[in-house]
């Protein structure tokens, strides 16, 4: 057992124990999973009347409550423009909870405990006199809930009002050392722009204090990435470019811009989904092992991955990215339009719904193995996948014999929706002829582990709440992505790269297809 | 025996040295639309028709998370004749996703009059190759049945089903005679929320600071079967955490049976710890299905932590310690102080 000095010192500190197991100071914790008691907590959500908040935010707040997870001390401050009462703004929470939250139906009890310590401030997020007022707000709270100045706040509002928030947060001596922010992405809309959002952020508060979510690293199957590789030792010693040919990454969606057409234009797929969470998916495959668990630990290496990966040049660009855009097609039978024909969208519009991407890792580990990340939308269907992809085994003893060349080993990692790992092999055909064929063998969450997890947001905030920032994401990793990001959207205008439009339902433009043919290679039908 | 009458849970009665091949024959039949899954095997021990029948129910329940090859194994001494029997079915349920269906085999074996000494060859050979077996003993295993070799790394029992003078001392016994199997006391995973709610109390440091200071523990709890039972075990194990010995929790621990409806069927009903300056107390309120903690000393945040139980069954129960595959060594050390005081107090 660690000492108190040695803690203090950080001398031979597992840190991982000093965020989840303080049996040092707490002899009861020993031997109980859960994680320690948060300290008392005020969580201010900006733009507590929207969607977020209704759906998502106090949902996994609720089911936090309900588990115990919560600290004593806890209150949540609704900041929003909209006029209301707050008796108005906890029954519309709780018909939010009622509807989203995993326990149904939800113990009244513990609603009721929990509305006691959830409050609403009407105010503009402009407003000079309201931010005072809601200085004193806290202050009440922190005497009458004890949460004694730890505060989260959480910017569930449009980007646009982030700077203003956060400047008015600092200018009225709202944030001291023990406060945190949540920010939702988009975290900028290139490197300049994140940047700016990273300065106004950094104005008011510590790096150590700003909490960036992306939701797909709450998803339990991205965690287990990192579990997969670094728990198995069969795959560590494979997993590198003298042994893998190349990685796939697919998000698919079978959806369109639903209704989001204006934002949409604004983002394209490049930004919506290849800049943050495809990003994340390629930093946790390459990544190196952490020293450990540690949240800087993790994210230091996370970097380094990022970093390694090459930035392309206009030439390359024109050689390694497809952009798309959807046309009308049929979905699951179903006649959808083209994106152009999208409420709110350009009839001329130049934004891809639809790109792919080819990235290279000059570092040790991946030299020479290229990384195909694809992501569209109106394609056949959801998925999410992370495919390895084997070198194909010397065909020396078989070539003769065999009526087909043997199939590459893949080891495929479902995202969603069917969460679970694949691997596929060759297996000889039972007969007198020696036919080998490939086999899977697929391993699900569903069948194995039931279905039970908590949604991403509930462990987010309850991380949050705790102050580990393991599954957040840093300055660094943001504005890395970014310049990648950047260079690709450079080659485009340089190259003048229009999308390319494909058929909603198919798999995406044919070049798509011929674009990683040049390689010898194609696309897994996920 | 038909595929259908297999897969929809139908037991059908085989021979007992051929199960593994018609497994094998029935699986083969089912071809891909079926995904067979098996992290560990399931050992269930049963010494009657009603806990054949409690077990085969509850498998089915733990089985939608626990995939597994489950035996449930019946023993019936007593029986005149000599007979060993099985049936073999299968437990399905659709997965989440792809809507595949995800079956687990279920063996009963059945062993009467003096066929009970050769049930071993039976099952052994059963266990599935490279996967962990996990034993769950039904009724006290304390009894003559409980005392077997076991043939698993994990044996889960419910000790409060030993209920009786000596049994924290019998089943302390039991546990340390044998150091390589990892104990799993059912009774011990029904007070998680009291020892959660108690450690949560003292999570803060000035609230740490006090727990030297503590010296006198009030446990109020049903007068059910198991309630008193469940009471002397946390209480040894906050003794033990606090460093008290069995004749310090003599002086310090008062236990008092409530004769209440609510109490009586659910065992504890509060847990009050104080000392110099600072209390806690942790309760069930029934009526709301919540539990609520509270820390009464200065500096220290006073409010209820208040959150949602439910009463867990035998299948929420065994499903709970089949997610964690550990050691319990919190467990023995509050048993073996709990015994210790047992002792003391009966002379």
């Amino acid at each position: 057992m660690w000492t108190r000095s040695r803690l203090q010192n950080g001398i031979g500190v597992d840190k991982r124990f000093v965020i989840f197991s303080p049996v040092m100071e707490n002899p009861f914790r020993d031997g109980l999973l859960s994680r320690r008691a948060a300290e008392p907590c005020a969580v201010v959500i900006f733009g507590a009347t929207g969607d977020l908040t209704q759906r998502k935010l106090v949902p996994a707040i609720y089911n936090l409550a309900h588990e115990g997870m919560l600290p004593t001390g806890f209150a949540v401050v609704g900041f929003a423009r909209r006029p209301k009462q707050v008796e108005e703004f906890r029954t519309e929470l709780r018909a939010g909870v009622e509807k989203f939250s995993r326990f149904n139906p939800i113990n009244p009890a513990v609603w009721e405990t929990l509305a006691q310590g959830i409050f609403y401030h009407q105010a503009n997020f402009n407003d000079d006199a309201r931010y005072a007022s809601l200085k004193e707000l806290l202050a009440k709270l922190d005497r009458d809930r004890g949460t004694a100045g730890n505060r989260l706040f959480y910017l569930a509002t449009a980007p646009t009002d982030f700077e203003a928030i956060i400047a008015h947060l600092g200018a009225h001596g709202l944030v001291n050392e023990r406060s945190r922010i949540v920010v939702e992405k988009p975290f900028g809309r290139d490197l300049p722009t994140a940047r700016e959002l990273n300065e106004v952020v950094a104005s008011v508060f510590a790096e150590r204090q700003v909490f960036r979510i992306d939701h797909y690293l709450g998803k339990e199957t991205v965690q287990n990435i990192l579990t997969l590789r670094f728990a198995n030792e069969i795959f560590e010693p494979l997993w590198n470019q003298k042994y893998i040919d190349h990685v796939q990454i697919t998000v698919a969606e079978a959806l369109g811009v639903e209704g989001r057409g204006g934002y949409y234009e604004q983002s394209g797929a490049l930004r919506d989904m290849v800049a943050n969470h495809m990003m994340q998916l390629l930093a946790l495959t390459a990544m190196e092992p952490p020293t450990s668990l540690a949240a800087e630990d993790i994210r230091d290496e996370k970097v380094k991955a990022l970093r390694a990966i090459r930035a392309l040049n206009p030439a390359e660009v024109a050689a390694w990215s497809v952009r798309g855009q959807y046309a009308a097609g049929a979905i699951a039978g179903k006649a959808v339009p083209g994106y152009v024909e999208e409420p709110n969208v350009a009839a001329d519009s130049n934004t891809e719904t639809y790109v792919a991407l080819k990235l290279v890792l000059d570092n040790w580990r991946w030299a020479g193995v290229p990384f195909y990340l694809r992501h569209g939308k109106r394609l056949p269907k959801q998925a999410a996948e992370i495919a390895i992809q084997f070198k194909a085994p010397p065909a020396v003893l078989f070539a003769a014999d065999t009526t087909r060349p043997l199939q590459p080993n893949v080891l495929v990692m479902r995202i969603q929706p069917d969460e679970g790992i694949a691997i596929r092999m060759n297996a000889k055909v039972p007969g007198t002829a020696l036919n080998i064929q490939p086999v899977k063998m697929d391993f699900r969450y569903g069948g194995s582990f039931g279905s039970r997890s908590p949604d991403a947001y509930e462990r987010l905030l309850n991380d949050a709440i705790a102050k580990d920032a393991t599954l957040f994401l840093r300055r660094d990793e943001i504005e890395v992505a970014w310049a990648l990001m950047d260079s690709v959207r450079a080659g485009w205008e340089a190259n003048r790269m229009r999308p390319v439009t494909y058929a909603a339902g198919s798999w995406g433009p044919t070049v798509a297809d011929e674009f990683i043919g040049r390689d010898g290679r194609e696309w897994r039908r996920p | 025996m038909s595929l259908e009458a297999f897969t929809a849970g139908v037991e059908t009665a085989v021979d007992v040295a051929g199960i593994e091949r018609q497994l094998r024959q029935l699986w083969e039949k089912a071809g891909p639309t079926v995904t067979r899954a098996s992290l560990f095997n399931l050992v269930a021990v049963c010494g009657s028709a009603e806990e054949r029948e409690r077990a085969t129910r509850v498998i089915a329940t733990v089985t939608l998370r626990h995939p597994c090859r489950a035996m449930v194994v019946t023993t019936q001494p007593d029986h005149v004749s000599a007979e060993l029997s099985a049936t073999v079915t299968a437990l399905c349920h659709l997965a989440g996703g792809g809507g595949k269906q995800v079956c687990c085999e279920l063996i009963h074996v059945t062993a009467t009059g003096r066929s009970v000494e050769r049930l071993g060859s039976a099952v052994l050979p059963l266990l599935e190759s490279d996967l962990p077996t996990v034993m769950w003993h039904l009724g006290n295993i304390c009894d003559a049945s409980g005392r077997q070799p076991v043939m698993a790394e994990r044996v889960i029992f419910d000790g409060a089903e030993c209920a009786g003078v000596t049994s924290l001392r019998d089943i302390n016994e039991l546990v340390r005679s044998r150091p390589r199997v990892q104990h799993v006391d059912l009774a011990w995973t029904r007070l998680s929320l009291w020892r959660k709610l108690l450690a949560d109390c003292f999570d803060d440091p000035h609230a740490a600071a006090a727990l030297a200071g503590m010296e006198q523990l009030n446990i109020v709890h049903g007068c059910g079967a198991g309630a008193e039972w469940r009471a002397r075990l946390i209480a040894g194990w906050v003794a033990a955490k606090l460093g008290w010995s069995a004749a310090e929790m003599r002086q310090r621990v008062v236990l008092e049976c409530r004769e209440d409806q609510d109490a009586t069927a659910l065992g504890l009903v509060s847990l009050e710890l104080s000392g110099s300056g600072a209390s806690v107390q942790v309760r069930k309120n029934f009526g709301e299905c919540t539990a609520t903690s509270c820390m009464m000393m200065p500096a220290v945040c006073g409010l209820p932590r208040r959150q949602a139980f439910e009463l867990l069954d035998d299948a929420q129960l065994l499903s709970q310690e089949l997610d964690h595959a550990r050691r319990h060594p919190v467990y023995e050390q509050a048993l073996a102080l709990a015994a210790q005081w047992q002792a003391s107090q009966t002379g």
